[in-house]
């Protein structure tokens, strides 16, 4: 490091050398500058809070400085949170004990150090950025959308260890300060206002002026602060008394068991924190926030969330496509085929501000897509995501017809009829003819090649696959399917569109089942293969969701539809072979007519949100074989063969890395982030392992579909993982 | 340059108010005919220069409604956009408006048409009660407040219909109903005449029902959009002349042969059509669906408002060129029976044109068989700001459809005018 130097006398003196600070003193004012060289973003690693130690410390040697202002020069962002490449690489429990006793001294520099101390937030605040502000006596926020406050750190699997947990609940009230570290959630300027986080609003152009007035009229005392309202009886009511504590934990509690299931320790672990802690010694409570941080940075799931967490970042702006190749600005999305898909698609599109014409043959199908994007709106309006205004102006950006009128000037269709060759070939041949060549014809089928629908088009080559998940609004996930015709101008475009909407998108090549549902759809069959042998479906639910499914084989069925489900298994069957026969099961349970939650009768019975076993398809099995199945066995056969499927797509090169697949299986279908994938999932289990057991299934049940595939043998064999050498 | 073309156009159905329309916004009927028009033409909203359209009682929540529904439909936020009140004919001014800023120079390529909701027009409290709730929301205690509250009166809780008070001219005192009995006096049209008419004009919009969906965009309401309306709901299939003739006068209780039968009825709907020059449809490649050939606005004394097109036609008649027989079909406004047949009479009528145009020849015989084919608004309605743009549209197309040559729209306007439109094909 750098020695200091210090500037010219006068007013104004800079002391200079280091490196992600600056420090500029103005009479009784220090204002410490956040500046990171070569990054868009503050982090706060050991580095930066050595030299924020040393600056604090320059500045306590100084008794005529009165004041100090923290800001940032990076617009939009005040500091971001902690680097998690430094918690990624933590190792020993210790070592992330002692880091978080380190930081939380030098913040409680900041705090006792008797100065008046603000904190000038003009955009992103979050982790150990808030906890930073969290230490200065007084808080204010620019007016623009880019002031986020949060603590995030339950989604990286540990929990803020530079104070938050302490500080946050005693400035912004228990109730307020418990919702966003157990959600991680962010907070706008305005919401920090009102409940008391940030202390002022200013406009964005004279923030740090008016900061500094604002400390100057503090020490003067011509300025008053403090809350201006009094705490509302209800919340004094919860939150000061002991009884009201207790409603208030245990009803915390309740949330976030029903929300993570368990699986996920971090949140459990931060309100026993704050349990034990509010209200009592502060030191004290600190080292207790100090252990259980450097307890949880050790674990599995912590290191799993940061592997997803980059990895989201990573396929957020992957470039599948050379960079010379610049996607199409898309000005109006055509849709094709009203009803649910469609309907979730439209509102998808208006909710980004892109108008879309949507058509299909008569207004019965239009009735239902718009009142399923309606749904959707309302929804969001509920959940304060969208004022009123909003939804009037998006909701109406959706322009329903019966005609091809308004399709001659689309960037993009997406093709969203009935799962028909003949017809999506019909609906390519028509819209082709009235669309310029520059279109995008983008087919959300999720069976049919797209080579053969695309065919049916003028111009191939402008045809693609864009493959969304159920519900649309809620699975970040889209396939995007490259024909062997199509052409890269066609596949950056939807690419870019794609994440216009907020999708995360993989790159898939135009096979059966593309990625998604070809592995997703073993898990479901084998489901089948276990309930003819005689397992209950409950059980097989339950020991799914026990791994970390959001939902279980069999219901998952219920919920696609039996019909569906059997069509596409079908489909992979006659295409990939004996391998993927379609448990007898499902033929069975379709042919009585019962197609799962759509006719309220599936493999379960479905009563409003409750559900119990169909006795119908208990006299559908014969004697069952083997009798009694361990858990642990179900649980293999159900994962591994998805394991092995996805090996299988690897060496077919369906997708072009391990990491496409992980990404695509959380994404697209709930698999558990906290387990990263399935495949880092089967390098924590082993290649060796797997292939044992798969063996052992193929052998004992004489079943084709368990026979290890060659890309997994070839691993084993290399004593190496899916993800290099483990 | 070349004439202006009305490159092509669409409306919505015409709603009887209070009924499928009464929840849907004119800023938002507006927009679906903006934005049904926009898709028709696949003309890039970038490519839209402004938006005129008209409104005679413009929403309340959103002032200058030709910008909200520039908005809504997806133009960009650079674009201009303003709304025009000529009353009845507000509709036709957004036409000529536009005609006059493309001739000027100042925008190539328009939107007009018209919006109006009558259901939402405002209850309205009376200026007394409005004087003290506005006093109160200003008092500064308790002593001031309780003096307000003590000025108040039970009366003073009657909501007046913002509807009537928008059809009645303050400067004649009379009401739109009131100005056609004195028409119907002046030049005794009797109650059955006006019934006959009226009867003819429900036949007709019942028969051209498919003809006019041509003309229509269906729109989709209800809570679950489970409602499509694709039609006009104003006309009758079993209008029957007993029917009519059992409804009691609206207007003069007494001595009155205006009803609501033989009136136009209040309605809600919007409309908008492509204006451009010539020169620049064709280069687009738009084939238009007619041209303005002329126009003419006049005023007249209020009370006599409904003679508007007998002042307006003579004019506009010698702007074109034209004479009455040249006009293969002829639209002219249905605010009321009585008022339609009064201008059939004047402007046949020598006596008429000698006392106002100076002239012993009458301006000419308008043949009833060419005169409203597909019905008018007393069976279709008459949203006041929207029917100058539909007659207009509604008479392009059924031009198209006989392959005519020329066209005759006409409006009588609340507040004592007139306004004329002829269009060539």
């Amino acid at each position: 490091m750098r020695g200091r130097r210090t500037g010219r006398r006068g007013d104004l003196r800079t002391v200079s050398g280091m490196n992600t600070l600056n420090l500029r003193i103005e009479k009784e004012i220090a204002i410490i500058e956040f500046d990171q060289p070569d990054s868009k973003v503050n982090v706060l690693n050991t580095d930066t809070m050595r030299e924020l130690d040393g600056a604090i410390d320059g500045i306590l040697g100084k008794p005529e400085i009165k004041a100090l202002l923290i800001v940032s020069k990076k617009a939009g962002i005040f500091i971001a949170g902690a680097d998690i490449k430094e918690i990624e690489h933590i190792t020993s429990a210790d070592d992330a004990r002692e880091k978080a006793e380190n930081g939380k001294a030098v913040l409680d520099k900041i705090s006792n150090s008797g100065l008046v101390t603000v904190a000038v937030i003009n955009g992103v605040c979050l982790g150990g950025g808030l906890e930073l502000a969290l230490a200065c006596k007084y808080r204010v926020a620019g007016f623009s959308d880019a002031v986020k406050l949060g603590l995030p750190e339950v989604k990286l699997g540990i929990i803020p260890g530079f104070g938050g947990t302490q500080r946050l609940p005693r400035i912004a009230g228990l109730t307020r300060g418990l919702n966003m570290i157990l959600s991680g959630e962010m907070i706008s300027g305005r919401d920090a206002l009102k409940c008391g986080l940030v202390d002022r609003l200013f406009p964005e152009v004279r923030l740090i002026e008016n900061s500094v007035a604002l400390a100057r009229g503090i020490l003067q005392k011509t300025i008053r602060t403090g809350r201006k309202e009094k705490k509302k009886l209800f919340l004094v009511l919860l939150e000061d008394t002991p009884f009201g504590r207790a409603l208030l934990f245990s009803q915390a509690r309740k949330n976030v068991l029903q929300k993570t299931k368990g699986f996920y320790p971090a949140s459990l672990k931060a309100l026993e924190v704050i349990r034990r802690t509010y209200g009592k010694d502060f030191k004290a409570g600190s080292r207790i926030e100090s252990e259980a941080f450097g307890e949880l940075a050790v674990t599995d799931v912590s290191k799993n969330l940061i592997k997803v967490f980059y990895l989201n970042e990573e396929f957020k702006k992957l470039p599948w496509i050379a960079a010379d190749i610049k996607p199409d600005k898309i000005n109006k999305c055509g849709i094709l085929g009203a009803g649910v898909m469609g309907g979730g698609i439209a509102q998808l599109v208006s909710f980004y501000d892109i108008p879309s014409r949507l058509k299909d043959i008569n207004y019965e199908a239009l009735k239902s897509a718009l009142k399923t994007a309606k749904g959707l709106f309302d929804y969001a309006l509920k959940k304060r995501i969208l004022k009123r205004h909003q939804v009037d102006y998006k909701m109406g950006l959706i322009s329903p017809t019966t005609t091809y009128r308004g399709f001659e000037n689309t960037g993009i269709v997406i093709e969203a009829v009935v799962e028909d060759l003949n017809i999506k070939q019909k609906v390519f041949t028509e819209l082709s003819r009235i669309v310029p060549p520059t279109t995008v014809l983008a087919s959300n089928t999720s069976s049919l090649p797209i080579i053969n629908i695309a065919q049916a088009a003028e111009y191939p080559e402008r045809a693609v696959g864009l493959h969304f998940f159920n519900p649309v609004h809620r699975m970040p996930l889209v396939e995007v399917i490259r024909s062997e015709r199509s052409s890269d101008r066609a596949l950056a475009t939807t690419i870019a569109f794609a994440r216009r909407i907020g999708k995360v998108v993989i790159v898939v090549k135009d096979v059966p089942g593309f990625l998604i549902n070809r592995i997703l759809l073993s898990y479901m069959n084998e489901a089948g293969f276990l309930f003819e042998e005689g397992m209950d479906i409950r059980r097989i639910d339950r020991i799914a969701r026990g791994f970390g499914m959001p939902m279980g084989p069999v219901e998952l069925i219920d919920e696609v539809g039996i019909d569906v489900g059997y069509k596409v298994a079908k489909i992979l069957e006659s295409s990939y072979g004996p391998r993927m026969r379609v448990a007898p099961i499902l033929e069975k349970v379709k042919e009585k007519g019962l197609l799962g939650k759509k006719s309220k009768a599936g493999f379960y019975l479905h009563k409003g949100r409750e559900k119990e076993p169909n006795p119908a398809i208990f006299g559908l099995v014969g004697p069952s074989g083997s009798g009694h199945i361990s858990d642990e066995t179900a649980l293999k056969r159900m994962i591994y063969i998805m394991v092995n499927e996805a090996a299988r797509c690897l060496e077919e090169k369906v997708a072009d890395r391990p990491q496409t697949v992980d990404i695509g299986m959380i994404m697209g279908t709930g698999f558990p982030p906290f387990r990263a994938g399935l495949l880092r999932y089967a390098d924590s289990v082993g290649a060796g392992n797997i292939v044992k057991d798969l063996e052992v299934f193929e052998k004992g049940l004489g079943a084709l579909r368990f026979k290890p595939c060659n890309y997994l043998i070839d691993i084993r064999d290399k004593m190496g993982g899916f993800y290099g050498t483990v | 340059m070349g004439r202006i073309a009305i490159v092509e156009g669409v409306r919505t159905p015409f709603v009887k108010a209070w009924t499928l329309f009464e929840d849907i916004p004119a800023q938002r009927l507006g927009a679906i005919c903006v934005r049904e028009l926009l898709e028709m033409t696949h003309l890039d909203p970038d490519l839209a220069d402004e938006v005129i359209f008209g409104a005679v009682a413009q929403p309340v929540e959103a002032s200058n409604v030709a910008r909200v529904i520039s908005l809504y439909a997806g133009i960009p936020k650079d674009k201009r956009a303003y709304t025009v009140s000529r009353n009845c004919a507000s509709g036709f001014e957004s036409i000529t408006s536009a005609l006059e800023k493309i001739r000027c120079g100042l925008d190539e390529i328009v939107v007009s048409g018209g919006t109006e909701s009558m259901s939402n027009i405002p209850l309205i409290f009376g200026k007394d009660i409005t004087k003290i709730f506005t006093r109160l929301n200003r008092a500064k205690d308790l002593a001031e407040k309780i003096k307000l509250f003590s000025q108040m009166r039970p009366h003073h809780f009657k909501p007046v219909a913002g509807i009537a008070l928008g059809l009645t001219d303050p400067v004649c005192g009379l009401n739109m109903g009131q100005t056609a009995e004195v028409l119907a006096k002046e030049f005794g049209i009797t109650r059955e005449e006006q019934d006959g008419f009226s009867l003819m004009s429900h036949k007709r919009a019942i028969s051209g029902r498919m003809k006019l969906r041509e003309e229509i965009v269906p729109v989709m309401t209800g809570r679950d959009y489970n409602i499509v309306v694709e039609d006009d709901n104003g006309p009758r299939e079993n209008q029957t002349i007993e029917a009519l003739s059992r409804l009691k006068p609206y207007f003069e209780r007494h001595t009155g042969t205006v009803t609501v039968g033989n009136s136009c009825q209040v309605t809600d709907g919007a409309c908008a059509v492509l204006v451009m020059d010539e020169e620049k449809a064709k280069a687009m490649g738009y084939e238009p669906l007619g041209y303005i050939r002329a126009y003419s606005y006049i005023g007249l004394e209020p009370h006599k408002m409904g003679l508007g097109p007998v002042y307006a036609i003579p004019g506009v008649l010698k702007k074109a060129g034209l004479k009455l027989k040249d006009m293969d079909l002829v639209e002219i406004n249905e605010a009321f029976a009585a008022q339609v047949l009064a201008c059939i009479k004047a402007l046949d009528s020598k006596k008429f044109a000698e006392e106002n145009f100076n002239t012993s020849e009458p301006v000419g015989r308008i043949d009833i068989e060419k005169l409203n084919v597909n019905g008018g608004a007393i069976a279709l309605g008459h949203p006041v700001g929207v029917s100058g743009s539909r007659l207009v549209l509604t008479l392009l197309k059924e031009m198209k459809r006989r392959n005519a040559r020329f066209g005759l729209a006409s409006l009588c306007v609340g507040g004592g005018q007139g306004g004329a439109v002829i269009l060539e094909r």
